[in-house]
């Protein structure tokens, strides 16, 4: 019967037939129960994009009562209602407020937000697809995530507030409804959502990993892919193999929480009740289960960033992307070290030390790939005709920032500094630097960049720039002098530090970040006009390559239908970086290889 | 990595238009969930046996799980229960493959049979399931509930059952939704839904998890019932 | 390259014959499994209890390899597939060897800087099977009792 045959006669047929079927779209099943992943990405970036304005705003309260701790602001009152009687946020709601931020932050808009975005937008565009392998799977990986945000979003007004122990909820307080107010109902609201924004994350992986290696079009072999597609078919993989230990952690957490077991629990006393009853756990387990997925997490927020970043410095430096191989297999190395590394979060947990130690070893072995991708991008822009678009301006950006946060990863990774440094503002200024700033940065990056691919016209560029500069000068402004502040010893989540002698000579400081972090909330807010303004009164796109871009996605049509391609889909005859080669400025996958071509 | 191969029947498996593999989208979907299920269950053995280790003492298995459905009270058979399971589930696995075959040989007939001593094996599988947590819970045990000692003598804490409880329910909801996965297959065989599409493409997907299933309670059983 | 001649009849031999011999393998090394498993049951000495265990953990796999390469077909797909699928799996090496080797190290802190845990594990307790089963170690306490748990949060 030709086994092989049915195969793939079956898989071009299903694809072909987005390309010649027009059906008439209504409403629903054109901007809500879409399957096509244009809308699919667009859905993901909205979505992530009220996520990080919601998520922005907790940072900025927070901020304020961090600067502020003596002021009352009676409009606070007005906003929180009991959270912050008499203007003044109660430590109850600053812990919440710091807990959700962490985990909106890190979960709804860096990892759905990023990776579900350009992952689903860029994917069948760039290997040559006429969508996902699986566009159902791929319509429910966005309603699961949307469930996940409104129960994670109804877990802020439950009478006793969302869950306040920290985004990595750690036992006991996560574990002991009585612990604190949040570890009650706003717990069991946190476990639930991030239940279903695993399965979200597994449906999308999946989908993504089958698109990148089944569906490419004929010529794209996995060396000619761009780099973005590596860098989000490494992070697809990791989110399939990381997340489902998170969720057997939490398995365990919600039987902790409901059914009297005590797979975290041990030796506990409660004032007023007495020693609990749960014994034989251990509360490193969780976090063991916790960072098992929290490390890898990290780079599956950080490579989609590095992927477009590559790319969109090679296009605007109109030079090739130095050294691919060296890009890609610094990818695979990051990828494969960030499941081998979790256990440096715990140095101070009581781990072995002969342990930690291999920890740190392996911790420090991820300099190597890092550095590897800086000095290639920094090498890319070398002597290159370099545009400063808004996207180019934030790739830069994005090196910047991940060089400055990755070099005081190498602190942390050292076990012995680690514990001093442990839980300080040091921490804090680190990871939101290297991997929540620098990946936000590549997150703008990529929708300056796509953003005419996305809607068919431009964002405005001053405000671009404006945008930009003010980011770019705010997360220095706000994250460096914390490394001092950690340093110093000031540790991360307390709610008030005034009444601490040695930290009192900080209130200056601390004030001024708020300041700061004030102000780039608010050039955020322009950011955000200048991109709904855009969707609907922008420049219009006049050309199919606006970015004189090598990649698949600008051979479609400016708005490219159900499908992406009218005709056939163009076969693929050389690597995306073919910038600059022979005298020509760039020369698109879909050329063919000429005779007298000198080969790279 | 192909750049490497010089090969070059094996370099064009990479080079785009068709799948590297030779297997359309559905089964390396399968085949990553599965590695993805695997870690979820590796969390759970291993996180078992992170307590274990951390812990001084532990309860025998073969003073836990002695009985036997209508045998008399007090009756001490160790394993022989769990290795009845075992069994049932190995030769639930191999009508499987034999009905995957049937699947590839366009042979209606065999699939259908096949299908239906799969689907009667993980059936039987469940209900021994429920027999022993029947048995085991009016013992004492549940979540939060260990009536046994250690091994030693020593009182023991109730992550022995916590465990068990956990991580054999979860096997058992993998089973219970392969088999609710496997009728649904033999229902589209028998309204032959693949005899029209030309290929038994899906059976060999369902075969992919129900082997899983089976591959998972290797483990289980050795960890909890042998270890 | 099995699709090709699926149809003839010498092919459908084949796969019938792995299909016995993997059946007759897994059964055989399920048995051998178990026989060591009772052997194991009067056995005192940890050492050699430990080998066994060893020689069941052993037996495991093997029984793993033969479901995966033959019944889930890995065997008889491309390399490709095969080193997708196996290479990733390799990242179980130091999850398992990393949280059993924190776990054992958990263990010994204990023992050796929490007495009560220590005198735990010394004090021989009755039996308690079969007396009823009811009066275990109660499962609600910590729902007992709103308690004010704040000591772990710096708050004033």
């Amino acid at each position: 019967m030709s086994h092989e045959a049915t195969l793939h006669g079956h898989d071009s047929h299903g694809h072909d037939d987005h390309g010649h079927h027009e059906h008439h779209d209504t409403f629903l099943t054109k901007y809500v129960f879409s399957q096509d992943h244009k809308m699919i990405a667009k859905q993901f970036l909205i979505t992530g994009m009220v996520w990080a304005v919601l998520g922005g705003l907790m940072s900025v309260l927070f901020r304020l009562q961090l600067g502020y701790p003596d002021a009352s602001f009676p409009w606070l009152e007005s906003i929180l209602g009991k959270w912050a009687k008499g203007g003044q946020i109660t430590p109850e709601a600053y812990y919440a407020l710091v807990t959700t931020h962490g985990t909106v932050l890190v979960f709804f808009v860096l990892t759905a937000g990023l990776s579900g975005t350009f992952a689903n937008f860029l994917i069948p565009l760039q290997v040559g697809a006429r969508d996902m392998a699986s566009p159902f799977m791929n319509m429910l990986s966005y309603w699961f995530f949307l469930a996940a945000s409104v129960v994670m979003l109804s877990s802020m007004f439950v009478e006793t507030g969302p869950f306040s122990g920290g985004w990595t909820a750690y036992p006991p307080l996560s574990a002991l409804g009585d612990a604190s107010p949040g570890s009650k109902t706003g717990m069991d609201l946190w476990i639930i959502a991030m239940a279903l924004f695993v399965v979200s994350s597994l449906l999308g992986g999946l989908n993504y990993i089958a698109t990148i290696l089944n569906m490419r079009t004929k010529g794209m072999s996995m060396t000619r892919l761009p780099l973005t597609i590596w860098a989000l078919f490494f992070t697809a993989v990791l989110g399939v193999l990381s997340f489902p230990v998170l969720l057997s952690g939490l398995i365990l957490l919600i039987f902790d929480r409901n059914f009297g077991t005590s797979f975290y629990l041990s030796d506990i006393f409660v004032n007023g009740v007495g020693a609990l009853s749960n014994e034989g756990g251990s509360a490193i387990l969780y976090q063991h289960l916790f960072w098992f997925l929290g490390h890898p997490e990290v780079y599956i927020i950080l490579l989609p960033a590095m992927g477009m970043v590559s790319e969109i410095m090679s296009i605007n430096s109109r030079k090739p992307i130095f050294g691919y191989m060296a890009m890609l297999g610094s990818l695979f190395a990051i990828a494969a070290l960030a499941f081998l590394v979790w256990a440096h979060h715990m140095f101070v947990t009581g781990l072995n030390p002969f342990l930690g130690s291999i920890f740190v070893l392996l911790t420090l072995l991820i300099a190597v790939p890092s550095a590897i991708k800086v000095f290639n991008w920094l090498t890319t822009l070398w002597r290159g005709n370099i545009r400063f678009t808004p996207a180019m301006l934030f790739a830069i950006g994005f090196v910047s920032l991940f060089i400055s946060g990755g070099l005081t990863g190498i602190w942390l990774g050292n076990a012995a500094l680690d514990i001093h440094l442990h839980d300080t503002y040091f921490v804090i200024a680190h990871f939101h630097i290297v991997m929540g700033v620098a990946s936000m940065f590549g997150m703008f990056a990529g929708v300056y960049h796509w953003f005419p691919k996305m809607y068919g016209r431009y964002l405005n560029n001053s405000l671009g720039y404006i945008h930009f500069w003010v980011t770019m000068a705010g997360a220095y402004l706000i994250f460096w002098p914390m490394h001092y502040e950690g340093l110093a010893g000031m540790p991360r989540r307390y709610f008030d530090f005034s009444i601490w002698e040695s930290f009192k000579q900080f209130a200056e400081l601390n004030r001024f970040i708020s300041t700061v972090s004030m102000i780039v909330f608010a050039v955020q807010i322009l950011f955000l006009i200048n991109f709904f303004y855009s969707i609907f009164k922008g420049r219009k796109v006049t050309t199919t390559n606006p970015w004189e871009a090598n990649t698949l996605e600008w051979t479609t049509p400016i708005n490219p239908g159900h499908g992406n391609w009218p005709g056939e889909i163009p076969e693929v005859h050389r690597w995306a970086y073919d910038y600059g080669k022979d005298g020509k400025d760039f020369i698109p996958q879909d050329v063919p290889v000429g005779a007298d071509e000198s080969s790279h | 990595m192909s750049n490497v191969t010089t090969a070059s029947s094996e370099a064009k498996w990479w080079n785009g238009g068709k799948s590297p593999f030779d297997v359309e989208y559905g089964k390396v979907m399968m085949w990553y969930f599965l590695m993805s299920d695997a870690f979820t269950f590796g969390a759970f053995l291993i996180s078992y046996g992170t307590v274990r280790f951390s812990t001084n003492g532990w309860p025998d298995p073969n003073k836990v799980f002695k009985s036997f459905p209508f045998a008399p009270e007090g009756v001490n058979a160790p394993l022989v229960f769990v290795s009845i399971m075992t069994f049932i589930l190995i030769v639930s696995s191999v009508t499987m493959v034999l009905a995957v075959h049937a699947g590839k040989m366009m042979d209606k007939k065999g699939v259908v049979r096949n299908m239906i001593w799969t689907i009667i094996g993980g059936i039987a599988f469940l209900s021994c399931q429920a027999w022993e947590w029947n048995h085991l819970h009016h013992e004492g045990a549940w979540w939060g509930l260990n009536p046994f000692n250690n091994a030693d003598g020593t009182a023991s804490s109730t992550n022995f059952t916590n465990f068990f409880f956990t991580i054999t329910g979860f096997h058992g909801f993998h089973v219970f939704s392969g088999v609710v996965i496997n009728i649904i297959m033999l229902i589209m065989t028998l309204m032959d839904k693949f005899e029209q599409r030309g290929h038994y493409l899906m059976i060999e997907k369902a075969g992919l998890y129900w082997h899983f299933v089976d591959l998972v309670w290797v483990f289980v059983f050795t960890c909890f019932y042998l270890l | 390259m099995s699709n090709h001649d699926s149809h003839s009849a010498e092919h459908h031999h084949d796969v019938i014959a792995e299909i016995k011999k993997v059946t007759i393998i897994l059964s055989v090394l399920t048995i051998v499994e178990l026989v060591l498993g009772f052997w194991m049951i009067d056995i005192t000495s940890e050492g050699l209890r430990l080998a066994i265990k060893g020689a069941i953990v052993i037996l495991m796999m093997a029984k793993a390899f033969y479901i995966v390469a033959y019944f889930m077909h890995l065997k008889h797909e491309i390399k490709n597939l095969i080193m997708t699928i196996v290479v990733p799996l390799a990242l179980f090496i130091w999850f398992i060897a990393a949280f059993l080797a924190d776990g054992n190290s958990f263990r010994n802190l204990r023992n050796n800087y929490d007495p009560h845990f220590k005198e735990q594990s010394t004090i021989k307790v009755p039996e308690k099977h079969h007396a009823g089963g009811e009066s275990h170690k109660a499962t609600e306490k910590h729902e007992a009792g709103s308690t004010e748990k704040h000591e772990e949060k710096a708050a004033h």
